[in-house]
């Protein structure tokens, strides 16, 4: 008998999850900050703009609004009590991101003053009901919110305040409207505030005095529905408006592309021996030595065998000027004018007294990636760290392990600089304590030979590999660092800087003595 | 201080007052072109600056033109920003006295706003108000 065959029951077909709400974000129009907002401003958020007066809320929100509306998705700014429209207008103009041609038909000014003054809560959420609802916007600004909760606390109950956020934050976020209310707010208000309870995003700006520099910062409290990167992030207000700088310089999000490392000459044949073949591509190399030592003109052959080999170089100055830099290179035979000329070499030149360390490295990061820069010269720390407001000094190793760290991981050599004072009892190879920086380190020193000062170097540190324990004697001619001769066995505790003679008594000076009167 | 109605605002005033006496309409009807120039800029300015806002500035120009002009002192500016008194002074008036007086208090008003937020600004302001007047410029 035939058995009939059970068929064996189908899979029931997967259906694909639902899918989750993707939140759009919007671009702020400010340089830097959607980095630190993890992407942008999460669309219909309802946000706090607070600090106090000068940190540059009101500028924040206009350029934001600015870089968004658009006369189908125009911006509400009510202003309430606070700067008169007129003069907001008159000094908002001067920044760059000001366009005339968005104001009336793509931002609306609307003034709220007598509303508040006049009328109860109700009477102002009506007001701004009637506006939004002629206008649809995309963007409301309520500026200074400040003047609105502190008319709804004067005889009501705090509850009627709560109950009036709720209400505008319900209406904004039914009109699909991201909504900035700006709030001179001091930290110790920030508990218990039901406006704060409300809100998506807080963003918090302050102002300090550090010594005789101003130093301002943006930290994002609160940011509901995405990841942003947490901290007091350094913002600076120029003509181009407000420009954040990210703590991690927006560098956590780049990937780092593993390339096979190439050993890379530094310009000195004998020193690319003692590194034994070279500096490996993507090491970060610190020159060490006191003043008079060469280490400028090390890197400036850095630099220079970079460019002959085809690799855009960035030279982050700060004790010299470019044109100085640019003529002692002349002076050793490189040419570092073509470069700068045909956009191989960028020089920096980075003095103001005032700049925060992400600034500084966000010129240095824009500019690498401006020429696609291989190779970085930063001279010299001490330079860099005087070029900086006092309040920025505390931060300036956690940034520049910051820096240097995804710069090399992205492929870019670095050699950086650092002037020490040579003790004759010890060699010290930086006061910085930044050794954890560095792959490599070379060591300049004085020596005090035979009524000569005379130089040597030897390489201290690598760490991609074996290299020479010599110590070496060199000069500085109109070829830049030489190296010469073979390693000193003559001497003993040349580290010391005043070595004692253990060879033979003949040795011919490298650089002629100066004879004696007879 | 310097005098914020130049000239050039003067005859900018001038055209925009005979263009408005051309083509403008108001509620009221038979208003005088300067009444009706200072009606339409109230609404608009009125909303950005507060009806607080734009009545200081209207009173400011009336100040400032009656200086010039003497029988502009004896108009006011209202609670809510509208001009009052232009219909009698100007009965009294010949025609070219009165658009003479209205030329130089709607260049003073303009002359205010460009002093504080620029030409550009004030002719982006004047383009939304009077969409069809051309060669807007001052």
């Amino acid at each position: 008998m035939k058995k009939n065959k059970i068929p064996a029951p189908k899979s029931p077909k997967k259906a694909n999850p639902p899918e989750k709400v993707k939140i759009r974000q919007l671009r702020t129009g400010v340089r830097g900050l959607d980095d630190i907002l993890g992407g942008g401003l999460p669309e219909f958020s309802f946000n706090i703009l607070a600090g106090a007066p000068g940190c540059g809320k009101t500028t924040l929100a206009h350029q934001i609004i600015f870089a968004n509306a658009t006369p189908q998705k125009p911006a509400l700014y009510f202003t309430v009590l606070g700067e008169p429209a007129l003069k907001m207008l008159r000094y908002q103009q001067q920044y760059s991101f000001f366009d005339p041609a968005k104001l009336g038909k793509a931002i609306r000014f609307i003034n709220l003053s007598q509303v508040v003054l006049e009328k109860d809560l109700g009477g102002v959420l009506e007001e701004i009901t009637r506006e939004v609802q002629a206008s649809n916007p995309s963007l409301v600004v309520v500026d200074s919110f400040r003047s609105v909760a502190r008319k709804a606390l004067s005889g009501n109950s705090e509850m009627e305040l709560q109950g009036f956020i709720q209400r505008l934050a319900l209406l904004l976020a039914s009109w699909q409207a991201t909504t900035f209310l700006i709030g001179e707010y001091s930290e110790g208000e920030m508990r218990d505030n039901p406006v704060f309870t409300v809100a998506d995003g807080l963003f918090w700006l302050t102002q300090n005095v550090e010594r005789n520099s101003v130093v301002r910062k943006l930290q994002i409290m609160k940011l509901r529905g995405q990841g942003s990167v947490p901290g007091l992030h350094t913002i600076r207000i120029n003509d181009g408006g407000l420009q954040a700088f990210s703590r991690t310089l927006g560098l956590v999000r780049k990937k780092v592309v593993p390339t096979k490392r190439r050993r890379l000459s530094i310009g000195i044949p004998e020193l690319d021996k003692m590194l034994g073949g070279g500096v490996l591509e993507g090491d970060s190399v610190l020159v060490s030595g006191p003043s008079g030592t060469g280490k400028s003109a090390l890197a400036t052959q850095f630099l220079a065998e970079g460019l002959r080999c085809g690799e855009a170089g960035i030279a982050a100055i700060f004790e010299e000027r470019p044109q100085g830099y640019a003529a002692r290179a002349r002076a050793f035979g490189l040419d570092l004018d073509k470069p700068q000329k045909n956009g191989t070499l960028e020089m920096l030149y980075l003095r103001p007294l005032d700049l925060s360390v992400d600034e500084t490295m966000q010129e240095i990061l824009d500019a690498v990636k401006r020429i696609n820069a291989k190779r970085l010269v930063i001279d010299s720390l001490a330079g860099f760290e005087m070029a900086l407001a006092p309040g920025f000094r505390i931060d300036f190793r956690e940034s520049l392990y910051r820096m240097i760290a995804a710069l090399t991981g992205a492929g870019v050599t670095i050699l950086t600089t650092v002037e020490i004072e040579d003790k004759f009892t010890a060699l010290e190879l930086s006061h910085y304590a930044i050794s954890f920086l560095t792959d490599d380190i070379i060591r300049m020193r004085y020596v005090e030979i035979d009524g000569q000062l005379r130089k040597i170097i030897v390489v201290v540190k690598m760490r991609g590999g074996n290299h020479s324990k010599d110590i070496r004697e060199y000069v500085i001619t109109n070829k830049g660092v030489i190296i010469i001769g073979p390693r000193h066995t003559d001497y003993a505790r040349l580290t010391s800087g005043l070595p004692e003679r253990i060879g033979p008594l003949e040795e011919v000076a490298p650089e002629p003595k100066a004879t004696g009167g007879k | 201080m310097s005098n914020s109605a130049t000239p050039k605002l003067k005859e900018f005033a001038r055209r925009l007052l005979v263009y408005e006496a051309a083509t403008g309409t108001s509620a009221g009807g038979g208003e005088s072109a300067a009444f009706r120039v200072c009606e339409k800029m109230r609404e608009p300015l009125g909303k950005l600056m507060g009806v607080g806002g734009f009545r200081m500035l209207l009173s400011r120009a009336l100040t400032l033109a009656g200086a010039e002009i003497p029988w502009l002192r004896e108009l006011q500016v209202k609670a809510d920003g509208a001009l009052g008194g232009l219909d009698k002074c100007e009965a009294k008036l010949d025609a070219r006295a009165t658009a003479a007086g209205e030329i130089v208090l709607v260049a003073y008003l303009l002359g205010l706003l460009t002093t504080f937020i620029g030409p550009a600004l004030t002719l982006r302001l004047l383009q939304d108000i009077w969409p069809k007047l051309d060669d807007l410029n001052f």
